[in-house]
Protein backbone atom coordinates (compact mmCIF):
# COMPACT_ATOMS: atom_id res chain seq x y z
CA UNK A 1 0.00 0.00 0.00
CA UNK A 2 2.73 2.39 0.87
CA UNK A 3 4.34 1.56 -2.40
CA UNK A 4 1.38 2.38 -4.19
CA UNK A 5 1.06 5.62 -2.68
CA UNK A 6 4.99 6.20 -3.10
CA UNK A 7 4.88 5.91 -6.76
CA UNK A 8 1.10 8.11 -7.49
CA UNK A 9 3.03 10.78 -5.60
CA UNK A 10 5.87 10.63 -7.95
CA UNK A 11 3.88 10.45 -10.53
CA UNK A 12 2.17 14.05 -9.76
CA UNK A 13 5.30 14.92 -9.33
CA UNK A 14 6.04 14.56 -13.09
CA UNK A 15 8.53 12.44 -12.59
CA UNK A 16 9.62 10.80 -15.87
CA UNK A 17 10.98 7.82 -13.59
CA UNK A 18 9.09 6.25 -11.14
CA UNK A 19 10.88 5.58 -8.60
CA UNK A 20 12.90 8.56 -9.25
CA UNK A 21 11.70 11.17 -7.01
CA UNK A 22 12.44 9.49 -4.05
CA UNK A 23 15.94 8.42 -5.11
CA UNK A 24 17.41 11.79 -5.30
CA UNK A 25 19.85 12.51 -2.89
CA UNK A 26 20.82 15.40 -0.99
CA UNK A 27 22.30 18.73 -2.72
CA UNK A 28 21.75 20.70 0.12
CA UNK A 29 22.38 20.94 3.82
CA UNK A 30 24.71 17.68 3.95
CA UNK A 31 27.32 18.50 6.85
CA UNK A 32 29.20 15.50 7.51
CA UNK A 33 33.09 14.61 7.64
CA UNK A 34 33.62 15.98 4.38
CA UNK A 35 32.30 18.72 3.85
CA UNK A 36 30.19 19.89 0.70
CA UNK A 37 32.44 18.43 -1.63
CA UNK A 38 30.64 14.84 -1.99
CA UNK A 39 27.68 15.98 -1.78
CA UNK A 40 28.36 18.29 -4.81
CA UNK A 41 29.92 16.14 -6.23
CA UNK A 42 27.25 14.61 -9.49
CA UNK A 43 29.34 12.22 -11.05
CA UNK A 44 31.36 9.10 -10.36
CA UNK A 45 34.57 10.91 -11.72
CA UNK A 46 34.08 13.30 -9.04
CA UNK A 47 33.26 11.60 -6.40
CA UNK A 48 36.45 9.43 -6.89
CA UNK A 49 38.72 12.45 -7.38
CA UNK A 50 37.44 13.79 -4.24
CA UNK A 51 38.33 10.57 -2.16
CA UNK A 52 41.48 10.52 -3.75
CA UNK A 53 40.57 7.42 -5.27
CA UNK A 54 41.28 8.31 -9.04
CA UNK A 55 43.13 5.18 -11.07
CA UNK A 56 41.70 2.93 -8.48
CA UNK A 57 42.78 -0.63 -9.76
CA UNK A 58 40.32 -3.29 -10.42
CA UNK A 59 40.11 -5.97 -8.30
CA UNK A 60 38.30 -9.23 -8.48
CA UNK A 61 38.46 -9.57 -4.66
CA UNK A 62 35.90 -7.28 -4.28
CA UNK A 63 32.61 -8.96 -4.27
CA UNK A 64 29.45 -7.16 -4.60
CA UNK A 65 26.06 -8.97 -4.32
CA UNK A 66 23.10 -6.92 -5.87
CA UNK A 67 20.38 -7.77 -7.46
CA UNK A 68 20.87 -7.80 -11.50
CA UNK A 69 16.90 -6.39 -11.63
CA UNK A 70 15.39 -4.23 -8.75
CA UNK A 71 11.68 -4.08 -8.96
CA UNK A 72 11.67 -1.80 -6.16
CA UNK A 73 14.70 1.02 -6.64
CA UNK A 74 13.57 2.40 -3.24
CA UNK A 75 15.10 -0.54 -1.51
CA UNK A 76 17.66 -2.37 -3.40
CA UNK A 77 19.98 -4.95 -0.96
CA UNK A 78 23.40 -4.50 -2.09
CA UNK A 79 26.54 -6.59 -0.49
CA UNK A 80 30.01 -5.51 -0.41
CA UNK A 81 32.70 -7.87 0.52
CA UNK A 82 36.14 -7.19 0.64
CA UNK A 83 38.72 -9.98 0.32
CA UNK A 84 41.83 -7.98 -0.13
CA UNK A 85 43.91 -8.23 3.20
CA UNK A 86 43.85 -4.95 5.33
CA UNK A 87 40.83 -3.68 3.97
CA UNK A 88 40.12 -0.39 6.06
CA UNK A 89 37.01 1.41 3.94
CA UNK A 90 34.67 0.51 2.02
CA UNK A 91 32.86 2.98 -0.45
CA UNK A 92 29.89 2.53 -1.65
CA UNK A 93 28.58 4.93 -4.84
CA UNK A 94 25.53 4.65 -6.71
CA UNK A 95 27.00 5.86 -10.25
CA UNK A 96 23.38 7.59 -11.58
CA UNK A 97 22.03 8.60 -8.50
CA UNK A 98 22.17 12.61 -8.33
CA UNK A 99 24.37 12.32 -5.39
CA UNK A 100 26.54 9.35 -6.12
CA UNK A 101 28.33 9.40 -2.81
CA UNK A 102 25.99 6.51 -0.98
CA UNK A 103 27.91 5.26 1.96
CA UNK A 104 31.22 4.90 3.44
CA UNK A 105 32.07 1.97 6.27
CA UNK A 106 35.27 2.10 8.27
CA UNK A 107 36.12 -0.82 9.67
CA UNK A 108 37.86 -1.64 13.26
CA UNK A 109 39.69 -3.65 14.50
CA UNK A 110 38.66 -7.56 14.35
CA UNK A 111 35.31 -6.30 11.78
CA UNK A 112 35.33 -8.49 8.61
CA UNK A 113 35.05 -6.63 5.61
CA UNK A 114 31.61 -7.35 4.45
CA UNK A 115 28.57 -5.11 5.11
CA UNK A 116 25.32 -5.38 3.60
CA UNK A 117 22.70 -2.50 3.67
CA UNK A 118 20.00 -1.14 1.17
CA UNK A 119 20.06 1.61 -1.20
CA UNK A 120 18.24 3.71 -3.13
CA UNK A 121 18.61 4.00 -6.78
CA UNK A 122 17.04 6.24 -9.24
CA UNK A 123 17.71 4.23 -12.52
CA UNK A 124 19.65 1.48 -13.74
CA UNK A 125 22.99 1.76 -12.32
CA UNK A 126 26.53 0.74 -11.61
CA UNK A 127 27.32 0.72 -7.86
CA UNK A 128 30.72 1.06 -7.62
CA UNK A 129 32.93 -0.55 -4.40
CA UNK A 130 35.75 1.05 -3.89
CA UNK A 131 38.20 -0.41 -1.20
CA UNK A 132 41.08 1.08 0.62
CA UNK A 133 43.71 -1.34 1.96
CA UNK A 134 46.77 0.10 3.54
CA UNK A 135 47.45 3.32 0.91
CA UNK A 136 45.90 2.05 -2.21
CA UNK A 137 42.65 2.18 -3.59
CA UNK A 138 40.69 -0.87 -5.30
CA UNK A 139 37.24 -0.97 -6.90
CA UNK A 140 34.54 -3.06 -8.44
CA UNK A 141 31.55 -2.52 -10.66
CA UNK A 142 28.20 -4.18 -10.56
CA UNK A 143 25.43 -3.36 -13.28
CA UNK A 144 21.39 -2.95 -11.49
CA UNK A 145 18.95 -3.17 -13.57
CA UNK A 146 15.69 -0.81 -12.31
CA UNK A 147 12.53 -1.25 -13.53
CA UNK A 148 9.88 1.18 -13.44
CA UNK A 149 6.77 -1.15 -12.49
CA UNK A 150 6.43 -3.78 -10.51
CA UNK A 151 6.44 -5.68 -13.60
CA UNK A 152 9.71 -7.42 -13.34
CA UNK A 153 10.67 -6.65 -16.95
CA UNK B 1 10.90 3.53 27.84
CA UNK B 2 10.31 4.94 25.21
CA UNK B 3 10.29 2.35 22.10
CA UNK B 4 13.75 2.55 20.69
CA UNK B 5 14.40 3.19 16.65
CA UNK B 6 16.90 0.55 16.77
CA UNK B 7 16.68 -3.16 16.22
CA UNK B 8 19.49 -4.60 17.14
CA UNK B 9 20.40 -8.39 17.00
CA UNK B 10 23.37 -10.86 17.30
CA UNK B 11 24.49 -13.92 16.85
CA UNK B 12 27.61 -15.48 17.76
CA UNK B 13 28.87 -18.47 15.81
CA UNK B 14 32.43 -19.58 15.04
CA UNK B 15 34.48 -16.80 16.68
CA UNK B 16 32.43 -14.90 14.59
CA UNK B 17 29.45 -12.32 15.48
CA UNK B 18 27.14 -10.91 12.91
CA UNK B 19 25.31 -8.19 13.92
CA UNK B 20 22.04 -7.00 12.16
CA UNK B 21 20.30 -3.57 12.88
CA UNK B 22 17.24 -2.01 11.41
CA UNK B 23 16.83 1.52 11.99
CA UNK B 24 13.64 3.30 11.81
CA UNK B 25 14.02 6.75 10.13
CA UNK B 26 12.63 7.90 6.96
CA UNK B 27 16.15 8.60 5.37
CA UNK B 28 14.46 12.10 3.63
CA UNK B 29 16.76 13.32 0.71
CA UNK B 30 15.76 16.63 0.65
CA UNK B 31 14.61 16.44 -3.22
CA UNK B 32 11.37 14.88 -2.79
CA UNK B 33 8.09 16.65 -2.67
CA UNK B 34 4.97 15.85 -0.57
CA UNK B 35 1.17 15.90 -2.13
CA UNK B 36 1.62 19.75 -1.74
CA UNK B 37 4.48 20.16 -3.93
CA UNK B 38 6.26 21.72 -0.90
CA UNK B 39 9.99 20.10 -0.84
CA UNK B 40 10.55 17.47 2.41
CA UNK B 41 13.29 18.65 4.08
CA UNK B 42 16.12 16.86 4.25
CA UNK B 43 16.33 14.55 7.26
CA UNK B 44 18.68 11.23 7.03
CA UNK B 45 21.07 9.76 8.88
CA UNK B 46 24.48 10.59 8.36
CA UNK B 47 26.48 8.79 10.69
CA UNK B 48 26.38 5.05 12.37
CA UNK B 49 28.89 3.90 15.03
CA UNK B 50 28.82 0.03 16.04
CA UNK B 51 31.06 -0.64 19.11
CA UNK B 52 32.06 -3.89 20.64
CA UNK B 53 33.24 -3.55 24.28
CA UNK B 54 33.78 -0.25 23.79
CA UNK B 55 36.14 -0.55 20.84
CA UNK B 56 34.91 0.86 17.65
CA UNK B 57 34.23 -2.02 15.08
CA UNK B 58 32.62 -0.29 12.69
CA UNK B 59 31.55 3.46 11.28
CA UNK B 60 29.06 3.97 8.62
CA UNK B 61 28.94 7.19 7.18
CA UNK B 62 25.58 7.30 4.99
CA UNK B 63 24.23 10.11 2.77
CA UNK B 64 20.73 10.29 1.56
CA UNK B 65 21.24 7.94 -1.05
CA UNK B 66 20.52 4.71 1.69
CA UNK B 67 17.04 3.65 1.91
CA UNK B 68 13.80 4.65 4.21
CA UNK B 69 14.57 2.61 7.64
CA UNK B 70 17.75 1.01 7.05
CA UNK B 71 19.40 -2.01 7.43
CA UNK B 72 23.01 -2.49 8.25
CA UNK B 73 24.55 -5.82 8.73
CA UNK B 74 28.29 -7.27 8.86
CA UNK B 75 30.25 -9.65 10.59
CA UNK B 76 33.41 -9.37 13.24
CA UNK B 77 35.86 -11.39 15.69
CA UNK B 78 33.79 -11.72 18.48
CA UNK B 79 32.82 -13.84 21.51
CA UNK B 80 29.36 -14.59 23.36
CA UNK B 81 29.25 -11.86 26.33
CA UNK B 82 30.63 -8.83 24.20
CA UNK B 83 28.73 -5.55 24.79
CA UNK B 84 27.88 -4.55 21.45
CA UNK B 85 26.45 -1.09 21.33
CA UNK B 86 25.13 1.02 18.53
CA UNK B 87 24.50 4.47 18.16
CA UNK B 88 23.55 6.65 14.94
CA UNK B 89 23.23 10.37 14.44
CA UNK B 90 20.90 12.57 11.66
CA UNK B 91 21.72 15.80 10.20
CA UNK B 92 19.19 16.99 12.04
CA UNK B 93 21.12 16.10 15.13
CA UNK B 94 18.79 14.01 16.60
CA UNK B 95 20.37 10.62 17.45
CA UNK B 96 19.52 6.96 19.32
CA UNK B 97 21.75 4.14 20.87
CA UNK B 98 21.42 0.93 21.86
CA UNK B 99 23.06 -1.89 23.68
CA UNK B 100 23.22 -5.43 23.71
CA UNK B 101 25.27 -8.54 25.26
CA UNK B 102 25.67 -11.03 22.31
CA UNK B 103 23.93 -14.46 23.03
CA UNK B 104 21.29 -12.54 24.83
CA UNK B 105 17.86 -11.66 23.68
Amino acid sequence: MKRRSFLKSTMVAGASIAVGAGVLSPTIALADKHGNDLSKAKSLDEVMKIIGATGAEASDKIKIKAPEIAENGAVVPVTITSEIEGTTEIISITAANPTPYSAKYTFGEGAIASVKSRFKMGKTTDVVAVVKAGDKYYMAKANVKVTKGGCGG
Amino acid sequence: MAKSTIKLRTKEKGGKVQVKALITHPMDTGLQKNKKGEKIPAHYINEVVVEANGKMVLTAEWTGSVSKNPFLSFNYAGAKGDKVKLTWKDNQDKTDSIEKEVGKK
